[in-house]
Order: C-alpha cells, then structure tokens, then sequence
C-alpha cells in the first residue's frame, strides 16, 4: 500500500510480515526506488515500511505511485538479497543481577537460565529498523522459545548497555532512561561511550552477534 | 584562537542550529535544525550567507553577547527585544557592532524565538551533516547542548563588511494571535472513528506549556478511538501523533525519526515556522490541505533562500 503522509513523501507498506524477509524486500525496494524516483532527498526503512522524501521541485504523486507500484511487485514476488554486511559483534553477560528479568524468563519459558542466555546469544539478528532512541536498533527474530511481551509498566530506568528482549525482536538501550523491554543481558557500557560510533553502528539490514561473556570479563570491559 | 564574541547570558534555552540533518535520519538521529526556519534564513539572508550557515537560536530572551571584534550580526524572529549598549535596535535587521559592545536579547512582546545570524555562519563542528544541537541525541560537544554562560564563540568571516539592511516591514512574518494549520490526513487518519476526524477540524485546540523543540502539545477535547499501532512507523517533518490521553501533537524539529502511536498525518511543514512561535494558549484550527498547494509554497521558499537540493 502506497500512501502520502506529507506534500513531498510516501510511504510504502509492504504487503509482508515485519520480520527479516519483510527488512529485506523494504531494503530491496529502498534501492529501486533510489533508482527510479528523481531527487529522493531521504529514506527510512523501518520493519515492513519505507518512507521517501523526496524534492518539492519534482515530486508528482502520481508518477511516484506508479514507479513505485511497478517496484513494490518486484520485492513483493521475491526476496531481495541484501548485503549484510561484516556482523557487528556484541559481547553480553547474562547474570540475572544485570539482568532483572533474567530469571521471570526463564521460568515462563519453562528454560534454565544458561538456557535463555545460549539461545539468545546463538542467533544472528537483522536489524529490522533503528530509532527510538539515536543509536538503538530492533533486532530480529528471537527464537520463538524466550519471545515474551514488553512490561505493562515500563521501567523509569534501564542501564545503558541493557538488553532487552519484547516479543520476537531485542535490542541494545544505547543510553539510560526509561523502557519496558524484558533485560535478559548486559553489554559493557564502555561500548557506548563514544557517541558517534555508538550512533552510527546499526544500519537497516545489518547483521549482528552476540558473544557471551562472564561476569569477570563484563566487569573488565566495564573499565 | 580568540573568540569573536562571549555569551554573557544565554538565557533558558539558547543553541546552534542551521537547517538540521537529513543523512543520521536512518541511523535514528532527529532532523534538528532551526524551529523557526524563515525568520533563521532571513537572518542569514540579511547577512548574504550561506542559507545553511549556523546561527544562534534564543528562546524568550534572557540573553547576552559581548563582541571582541568589530563585525556585523542579524537579529530575526520573534520573541525578542533588542538592545546594543542599552539603546534599542530592534529585530529583522543587521547591525554593526565594535569591541567591548553588548548585545542584549530580551523578552519579546510576542512570540518565542530569535536567530542571531553571524556573518559567514558560526565556526563550529558538525555531525551527519550539520551543525545543529539536539539534547536528546547524545553527540559530542555543542552539537549536543545548549550554549551555557561564558561560552566563547568565532564566526567564519568577522571581518564580513555588509550594508545595514532591514527586511521591509511587508516582509516580516506576523505572528498571529491564532493559528490556522493546514493538515495533511495520512498515516491512521481513515481508522479514527468519524467522530474523532470530525472533532479535529471542528474544534480549536490550544498550545500547551509542555511545547518544546520535540513536539508542540495541543490540549483540547480528547479524541477516543485511535487505532492500535503494531509497529513504529516512519514519521515525516510535522506528523500529527495522538498519544495515550487522546490529545494530538505535532513534531517539531527534535522529533524522533519513528513512532508508535497513531496518527493522524501532518501538518504544512511552512506551518511549523508559525508553530515555533506559538505562545502557550495561542488557539490553533486544523483544516485541510491541499498537497499541491503546500508542495508549490515549499519550493518557492527554496528558491527564494537558495537552499539546495542535496540528498
């Protein structure tokens, strides 16, 4: 479905679960549309939607919808391949006293902790969009097993680093403040330090890793 | 190096801003950049600048600059009154300065903001492709605070020589009492009960004091019925979100890049300029747009500024 939320964009909504294949056939569509609309300013892929912007000076909605629709059937009949790219990887610790709801997941999954943390930490995740927050990214899928929903009651603070599991997508809280994502984990928040490194480290369609580590080592990496 | 000038008093919320960032949408950043954006460009117009040179902007007065050289500035906006050495200058206009003079900024008769525009644009560093301040986005340095007492500025060209120029009192934006914003329906619009699209049009909503650079609050009558979002959504300059209390916003220029409540589209992004001016308790209407006709004002402001057309 192709609509126009503003005088100079469109969004596109891609006829498909917001999953990893969705973030490949709005990636795919992304790069059709770079190429087949003129003077598109910005786009932003987010799960199974694409946003363009483009130029007041030559945006003509009906032409946009038609080189869009002719696009959109494109991606929709097949799987686009995206590149990935090098995977970022992460390392966590999963200790339920830098995770607080470690412990409630694993006994609603009926699973050992250690259980949670290894498949949690075995999948390689796509980023299915960023934002929220500069720097954060929804990461998908999560193995149906430890998929749970986000707290009723978000928490007034979430330590940076924390990682957070809500239904079958997690994600990294690149900076302290409030959230309601299930903390099943930590990564060492010396990785946030540095902003523009923090910010500019998922992309759409990027691939990324967990490694886990111990207690003893989140602690060095801590500094 | 020495400074060109030092904010004696910034006053409660003053910070470098051009016209915001396009290439950090993706990564999550906000676009950023100067809420009023014709009074910003008709300061660096005044001044023959860049449009996107990096200026000053000051939110209800309170504010000071001591110059260390002589040079030339632009005061536009609203929000401000205007004092070089205690005499009256008044806005919308350049203004040439000595050393040791100070230029005061104080709380205007109406309106919100102010851009002081320095010649060549401020010498500062920029993220993403601008220089503007965004708290909420954690960069590094100026980037990402406000300007604090004491804070030493420089300017690319000090030593710029320009004729004193005014904007023809034509020219200058009036600011309204009351706001009447076109709106473009979009997003969730069709899956708010009839009820509730009826009550955007038909009532008059009222600014809030909980406005700032990410969204500008309106209180009115609750709507009821908006849809349950799934997953946060793309949000263009100006969308429209009605959140948990059933009162509608509109994202400013600090805005985050998705969002997961519904919405009911967006406002002409020309209109966000009056938006940025607005008073608490300014009444604002909603009626609807035209597209096309919101599509020609935005490119004709392009050409006028000379903003270019960059990806």
């Amino acid at each position: 479905m192709i609509t126009f939320p503003g005088p100079v964009s469109a969004l596109v909504t891609l006829p498909v679960s917001a999953d990893r294949d969705g973030i490949a056939r709005v990636l795919g569509l992304e790069r059709l549309a770079r190429d087949a609309l003129p003077d598109v300013r910005a786009t932003i892929p987010a799960f199974n939607r694409l946003l363009i912007e483009g130029s007041p000076h030559s945006w003509d909605p009906v032409d946009v919808e038609a080189r869009l629709s002719a696009a959109l059937k494109e991606c929709v009949v097949k799987v686009p391949e995206i590149d990935g790219g090098d995977p970022v990887s992460l390392p966590v610790c999963y200790d339920p006293e830098l995770a607080p709801d470690l412990e409630d997941l694993s006994v609603s999954a009926g699973l050992s902790v250690a259980e949670v943390a290894r498949l949690h930490s075995r999948t390689t995740y796509v980023v299915l969009a960023t934002g929220f927050a500069p720097g954060f990214a929804y990461l998908g899928d999560v193995d149906p097993r430890i998929a749970m929903p986000r707290l009723r009651t978000p928490r007034r603070r979430v330590e940076v680093g924390s990682v957070g599991i809500a239904d079958r997508r997690t994600g990294i809280y690149p900076a302290a403040g409030p959230g309601g994502w299930r903390l099943v984990g930590r990564v060492p928040s010396a990785l946030f330090e540095d902003p523009t490194e923090r910010i500019a480290r998922f992309r759409p369609g990027g691939t990324v890793e967990f490694r886990m580590i111990d207690r003893d080592s989140y602690e060095a990496q801590c500094g | 190096m020495s400074a060109h000038g030092v904010v004696n008093r910034p006053g409660p919320f003053c910070s470098i801003q051009d016209l915001g960032r396009r290439t950090g949408r993706r990564a999550g950043l906000a676009p950023g950049g100067a809420m009023d954006q014709r009074a910003y460009l008709w300061a660096n117009r005044l001044l023959g600048n860049d449009p996107a040179a990096a200026a000053l902007e000051i939110t209800l007065g309170g504010f000071s600059l001591r110059f260390a050289v002589e040079t030339v500035v632009a005061i536009a906006g609203a929000g401000c009154a205007a004092t070089l050495d205690g005499l009256q200058t008044g806005a919308w206009r350049t203004l040439r300065v000595q050393p040791g003079q100070l230029l005061r900024l104080g709380y205007g008769a109406v309106g919100l903001r102010a851009y002081l525009a320095f010649p060549g644009g401020l010498d500062v560093a920029t993220a993403f492709g601008s220089a503007s301040a965004v708290a909420r986005d954690g960069l590094p340095g100026l980037l990402g605070r406000c300007i604090r007492p004491g804070e030493p500025l420089r300017w690319r060209a000090p030593g710029h020589r320009c004729p004193v120029r005014r904007l023809p009192g034509e020219l200058i934006p009036p600011v309204s009492d009351s706001l009447t914003i076109p709106l473009v329906s979009g997003y969730e619009w069709a899956e708010f009960s009839r009820d509730d699209r009826m009550r955007v049009f038909d009532s008059t909503w009222t600014v809030d004091s909980a406005s700032d650079r990410t969204a500008c609050r309106l209180a009115g009558p609750p709507l009821t019925t908006g849809p349950r979002v799934l997953d946060s959504t793309p949000l263009v300059d100006g969308t429209v979100q009605v959140t948990g209390d059933g009162l509608p916003l509109v994202f400013m220029r600090d805005r985050p890049t998705i969002g997961g409540y519904a919405k009911l589209g967006s406002v002409d992004p020309i209109a966000l300029d009056d938006l940025a001016q607005a008073r608490p308790g300014t009444p604002v209407r909603f009626v609807r747009a035209e597209p096309d006709v919101l599509r020609s004002a935005l490119a004709r402001r392009e050409s006028f500024f000379g903003i270019r057309d960059e990806g």
